[in-house]
């Protein structure tokens, strides 16, 4: 029984700085605005600060914070949109519609408009291939670790992918 | 206009700056931290220690030695880990560990004559157990008490079970003395780390004991608690006493040391040669 055994996890400390930025990167894109960014943000590292004991040391971190990124997204995507039922009036704007106008900070004209253009086609897709597209392309995970974070199999992992390019195609 | 699109969807910010990205980091950053901070799981070296009782899983807090889990098999390792990873955030920090593994070997080879280091009790498994614990780092090298004894003395008279299992559960085993705790008729009782430790540990704090005993030896005396007195463990007032206010000594100086008076009746520091005389008078 030699000390070489003991072998800890990384700390956590670590992993967040590791992390953060692309955990954060990935929030504003999908979450489209700061503020839910940045609540997103906090509820993420709470909720893998409490889980991160229980995680198997050999696991890849990353699918596993994207699935709690992921998982908090959504919830708040149902929860927002069950708020949006009752307290938006019939003729207001949605978000969606927004978005539309120039953006400030485009790379030049033509991108930014792309850009808005392809963020409306993006809000178009169903969600889960929406998060497929955002963790395969966004976040650059590979097969493997989108089925992790979305908790589902590589092959259906790989077609929510496709099948949500081929439609970005077509409309583009 | 596709290979475009592809290109978008992959730069960074889609086709967008964020602006000001690093002040929102910043920002939520302060936010986790302080929420986080509510949370906290105390930070903890760990190392495995070698020593004569065997190798020792140590874990030292900012507070003190949080844990000292005998290894007894090789899966017993990574169970532990997995165990008090759920209260304990374990960084790698060898020094103070090693320093525990020196401690404990001085002890118990006698050189040290106490351990000095502080205890965190914070793996005690209910706070119960921790006051029984915090009541059983009264008992000195060279004494032993009875399970029914710590019981009282920690106010639960008839817990001498419970003070079992929170002798069974002791997160910091040599350091918590477990071992000074035993049965009310003399014999050694259990241990966590097997009964030869129990004895090994009690040896070189002063008992004369050999492997495979089960009884604490004839020359053991016992205190009382209430009188500040000690006595032959056959003793005639020692077979009335209430056994929950004893505690048991190695030899008389440990007594004496403790700060007990021998009793008058069966002169526990009498020598050698005066037993004849007090044998007929007990």
């Amino acid at each position: 029984m030699g000390r070489e055994k003991l072998q800890l996890p990384i700390a956590f400390e670590q992993i967040m700085q590791r992390h953060e930025r692309e955990i954060m990167r990935y929030l504003l894109r999908v979450s489209g605005n700061r503020e839910d960014a940045a609540d997103l943000f906090q509820d993420t590292w709470l909720r893998a600060y409490r889980a991160y004991p229980t995680l198997d040391p050999a696991r890849d971190v990353r699918p596993w914070l994207y699935a709690i990124a992921v998982n908090l997204c959504r919830n708040r995507a149902r929860d927002g949109a069950r708020r949006a039922r009752v307290i938006v009036a019939e003729n207001e704007e949605t978000p969606a519609e927004n978005t539309r106008g120039k953006p400030d900070h485009a790379l030049n004209e033509n991108d930014g408009y792309a850009a808005v253009h392809l963020r409306d086609l993006m809000s178009a897709l169903p969600a889960r291939q929406r998060e497929a597209v955002h963790l395969r392309y966004f976040a650059g995970l590979d097969y493997a670790g989108i089925a992790a974070a979305m908790d589902c199999s590589q092959d259906s992992a790989r077609a929510n992918v496709s099948h949500a390019m081929k439609k970005l195609k077509s409309l583009w | 206009m596709f290979m475009k699109m592809e290109k978008l969807i992959r730069s960074p910010g889609n086709g967008f700056k964020v602006e000001g990205f690093e002040e929102l980091l910043r920002h939520a950053r302060r936010r986790v931290d302080t929420a986080l901070k509510r949370i906290w799981r105390p930070e903890a070296a760990v190392g495995v220690v070698e020593s004569p009782l065997g190798d020792l899983l140590v874990a030292m807090t900012h507070r003190g030695i949080v844990l000292n889990h005998y290894l007894l098999d090789d899966g017993d390792l990574a169970a532990t880990l997995e165990k008090i990873r759920l209260q304990l955030d374990l960084v790698e920090n060898p020094q103070p560990i090693k320093e525990v593994g020196v401690e404990i070997r001085r002890y118990l080879a006698g050189e040290a004559k106490a351990l000095r280091r502080n205890i965190d009790l914070h793996l005690a498994a209910s706070p119960f157990q921790e006051k029984i614990l915090r009541k059983l780092q009264e008992v000195p090298r060279g004494a032993v008490v009875s399970y029914q004894g710590l019981s009282a003395a920690a106010g639960a008279p008839k817990g001498a079970r419970a003070v079992g299992n929170a002798m069974h559960n002791n997160p910091v085993p040599i350091y918590v003395p477990c071992h000074r705790v035993i049965a009310s008729d003399g014999g050694l009782g259990g241990y966590a780390g097997g009964a030869r430790r129990k004895v090994q540990l009690l040896r070189s704090e002063g008992f004369a004991l050999e492997d495979g005993d089960v009884k604490l030896p004839g020359k053991s005396v016992w205190g009382h608690r209430a009188t500040n007195i000690y006595c032959r463990t056959n003793c005639r007032t020692a077979a009335r006493a209430d056994r929950s206010r004893i505690l048991f000594f190695a030899d008389p100086q440990h007594a004496q040391q403790a700060g007990l008076r021998p009793c008058k009746i069966c002169r526990p520091d009498a020598r050698v040669s005066d037993e004849r005389a007090i044998c007929r008078k007990t």
